[in-house]
């Protein structure tokens, strides 16, 4: 008797530690299953499973949102609004001084800058910096070559813009002033042109046209 | 049949706690990338030693180490408040490991990944006390960065 109750013990100790095991494997599944469906994938080939662990689900809820209106002062010193580029495609890029991925991707942007000039698209770097002063982040943004607008941020402009959780973050802004594409991390080089060319198109037949406004896709 | 008892109690109360750790693990719901491992630190009451503090980066992340390459980036940093009865010397932090973004394999960087510990020499008064600090970090993945993060500590000491 006493026999299959220590048995009996025996086997209930055991279907608990493999219920727990069943359970918190349940559990990793279901949690790694969510992150994924949210998940942007950063680079393709190596996708990030970072966000299971961490919590981190990233949504492009700005997109299809009019861009939210910002004057900011530049390394300069000058006031630079948004509004400044009105009727034109603008990439709105939020970096920071202590971002490795940020820092890869500016020279991409001085480049598409260059080649897309004509379509009139302008690119305006946001520094959201804490603790950097501005000369860290000029000295910065001149190690990496680029030539665009550099502003130096409030606090608001990224609540406005729906939080900065991670960077780099970029809202490409169509003609008319809507967030066509929102992208966060570093995306490869093709996909950061692709979301270039929409937004220069996004625009531009309801410019030309002078019709109603396309809005975002 | 007492050994086999104790087996069998063991064995269900093994099985009962991992069941409780597995379901009180927190949900992936909070914005920090680093846990701190609480565990009770007991010293010796009145002499020198030294506090053991373990911290785990989230798997798939890593965060700058207490002495990063470049001065650009935001070092590992914990800071405690002054508590009564116990003397806190400056934190001893363990040394990073080499680490390179797939895109910017150039670059080395000096991170902390996984599990580590950071040591706190310490003189305290003999009972419990309760030390509360800061652990400040910033946190990337293998392709995004996340604003630097304040993680409150809460240590609970016991000097015998």
């Amino acid at each position: 008797m006493r026999r299959i109750l220590i048995l009996g013990v025996m086997i209930v100790g055991l279907a608990l530690l493999l219920w727990a095991g069943w359970h918190n494997l349940r559990e990793r599944k279901l949690a790694m299953q969510k992150a994924r469906e949210n998940q942007v994938v950063l680079i393709p080939e190596k996708p990030g499973d970072a966000a299971a662990e961490g919590g981190d689900e990233f949504l492009p809820k700005m997109r299809g949102k009019k861009a939210p209106a910002f004057s900011l002062t530049n390394l300069e010193g000058k006031k630079v609004s948004l509004a400044d580029y009105k009727g034109r495609p603008v990439l709105v890029n939020f970096w920071a001084t202590w971002c490795g991925p940020c820092k890869v991707e500016m020279p991409w942007f001085e480049e598409f800058r260059k080649q897309y000039a004509s379509q009139g698209f302008e690119i305006l770097g946001l520094a959201d910096d804490v603790d950097a002063g501005k000369d860290v982040i000029a000295k910065t943004a001149q190690k990496t070559g680029v030539t665009y607008p550099i502003l130096l941020t409030d606090g608001k402009v990224q609540e406005n813009f729906g939080g900065l959780d991670v960077l780099p973050m970029s809202f490409y802004i169509d003609r008319n002033g809507v967030i066509v594409e929102q992208t966060a991390g570093l995306g490869p080089k093709e996909l950061i042109e692709a979301n270039i060319k929409k937004t220069i198109a996004s625009g531009s037949t309801t410019a030309q046209a002078g019709g109603h406004p396309a809005g975002a896709e | 049949m007492t050994p086999r008892r104790l087996a069998a109690a063991v064995l269900l109360c093994s099985g009962l706690s991992f069941a409780q750790v597995n379901l009180s693990a927190p949900p992936a719901k909070s914005k920090q990338y680093i846990t701190y491992v609480t565990e009770e630190q007991v010293v010796t009451a009145g002499k020198k030693d030294t506090l053991e503090l373990r911290f785990r980066v989230n798997e798939g992340f890593h965060v700058n180490s207490h002495t990063p390459k470049s001065e650009l980036l935001i070092p590992t940093n914990l800071t405690l408040q002054p508590a009564a009865g116990v003397k806190a010397s400056p934190a001893e932090y363990p040394a990073g490991t080499s680490y390179s973004f797939s895109f910017q394999p150039s670059e080395k960087l000096d991170v902390y990944t996984g599990t580590f510990t950071v040591k706190v020499p310490v003189v305290a008064a003999a009972g419990a006390h309760t030390l509360d600090g800061v652990l400040r970090y910033q946190a990337c993945d293998n392709a995004a960065c996340y604003p630097p993060k304040s993680l409150p500590v809460q240590i609970a000491v016991t000097a015998k």
